[in-house]
């Protein structure tokens, strides 16, 4: 069943993304479905499955986005793994967390990808970029996965969260 | 009834003469009682207050029944109304959607025709799935004919260049996307430049000789000299000269002429340099004709 799910995820999220969200944008900015979904994925499921969809993932939007580079083939697995590690050290997710997780996750994976931008074109203003892209991406997939997780957890098996960073 | 043994004579002729005087105003011409209703006029005054009150509440209470009784009976035609407002508004947006559609494929088509050289119409069917590139895919690929690096325009214009293909889709990078980048020329000047996007959604071509004598509201051009674009395509009109101290050229801000926002039909060209002379410009650019400012850039 689960596997059934990922499989159906990565042909049908991207499309979603490109037709759906596009609608839902707010001042031009969607959110990264991938990046939340492998965040999730991570954070549920552990590292490894989160890498195998986050490349799916990435591999698709690569294909499809007007990028030369292959940066969120890259950067997806990339920020699975990174889900997948915090959730080896906590006991539990808070939304508090997830929420902070999210959010540096993206703000991470819009870095990379401003600088990978920059490799191919001509320079621009970080700055700037920071403040019309990569802030307003991370808030709203911040709040769509905390909310997705909300979710998530209220049709789940109820469970208090609370998070505490193990020792392991 | 009253008998009239039991009153006074003085009382008895007082009441005679009451009778008579009422029956003789009862035939009296209504000229006549003018000053009787002089004499009433402030009574009237008085008694009109709490009339015009109950009046007042009694029409309330009128209407209230009325439109109780109306709503009861006309519940059902406004229903009815309802729906049939609603139809009539849903196939008036199917009748706009159409015509619109109808203006843009004929101004393709007049396009297409226009062209000296080969091109295919497509239709964009979604944008880039990333905020970080300006592009869009259309339905149109490899097996129809498409290639990488091929130019796609509008009636309006240049809109951008093929950088991927697959069988049925196409990824077209948007000429306002920064790491795009078309030969262009100014048109009144015939100064060469590279056009390539900016960071707040225009474009800008650099590269202008210093000495250029370019000015705001010029119209630039494909050159034609590379890519994949015919000479003398418009891509906009530049809206601000940039003259920095110890640079060697000029660059300028362009508006570009296609709304990258509403783009629904494009056309690719397959071969820009198909034929041996240059084709016809089918798009003259007018010197009054609008520019437009695109707000809402695919990002």
């Amino acid at each position: 069943m689960k596997y059934l799910i990922y499989a159906l995820l990565v042909p049908l999220l991207i499309p979603f993304q490109v037709l759906g969200f596009d609608r839902l944008s707010i001042g031009g900015i969607r959110p990264d479905l991938s990046l939340v979904a492998v965040s999730l994925i991570g954070l549920h499921m552990g590292e490894m499955e989160a890498v195998t969809v986050g490349a799916a993932l990435g591999f698709t939007q690569d294909l499809l986005s007007g990028s030369l580079l292959w940066g969120n083939l890259c950067l997806k697995p990339l920020v699975g793994l990174l889900a997948g590690l915090a959730r080896r050290n906590l006991v539990n997710l808070t939304m508090k967390f997830v929420f902070a997780l999210l959010l540096a996750l993206s703000i991470f994976s819009g870095s990379v990808m401003f600088l990978l931008k920059s490799l191919t074109g001509p320079g621009a203003d970080f700055f700037a970029a920071a403040r019309e892209t990569i802030l307003p991406q991370a808030c709203y997939d911040a709040v769509l996965g905390t909310v997705v997780l909300m979710l998530m957890q209220r049709w789940g098996p109820a469970r208090k969260s609370y998070t505490v960073i193990t020792n392991e | 009834m009253i008998s009239l043994q039991s009153i006074t004579g003085a009382k008895r002729a007082v009441l005679v003469l009451l009778a008579i005087v009422a029956a003789a105003f009862l035939v009296f011409p209504e000229s006549r009682t003018g000053p009787l209703q002089m004499i009433g006029r402030p009574l009237v005054a008085v008694v009109a207050i709490p009339l015009r009150a109950v009046d007042a509440v009694n029409h309330g209470v009128d209407s209230v029944w009325g439109r109780y009784i109306a709503l009861r009976r006309m519940g059902e035609d406004n229903l009815t109304l309802r729906q049939d407002l609603a139809r009539l508004q849903e196939e008036n947006i199917k009748l706009r959607e159409t015509a619109a559609a109808t203006d843009r494929l004929r101004a393709l088509l007049e396009l297409k025709e226009k062209t000296e050289y080969p091109t295919i119409a497509a239709q964009v069917i979604a944008r880039d799935p990333t905020n970080w590139y300006r592009s869009v895919i259309i339905n149109k690929g490899r097996r129809e004919g498409l290639a990488a690096d091929m130019g796609v325009v509008t009636p309006a214009g240049v809109v951008g260049r093929i950088v991927k293909v697959y069988d049925h889709l196409s990824v077209v990078l948007l000429i306002n996307d920064r790491n795009n980048a078309v030969t262009g020329l100014v048109q009144r000047t015939r100064d060469e430049g590279i056009v390539e996007g900016t960071e707040k959604g225009l474009s800008q071509i650099k590269y202008l000789p210093l000495l250029s004598t370019v000015k705001v509201g010029d119209a630039v051009v494909t050159s034609g000299l590379a890519g994949g674009f015919p000479r003398g395509l418009p891509i906009g009109r530049i809206t601000k000269i940039e003259r920095r101290e110890a640079e060697l050229f000029l660059s300028a801000e362009i508006e570009p002429v296609s709304d990258f926002s509403k783009l629904e039909e494009v056309l690719i060209i397959t071969a820009p340099r198909g034929t041996d002379e240059l084709p016809a410009n089918p798009f003259p650019m007018h010197p009054t004709a609008p520019s437009r400012r695109d707000g809402g850039e695919p990002r």
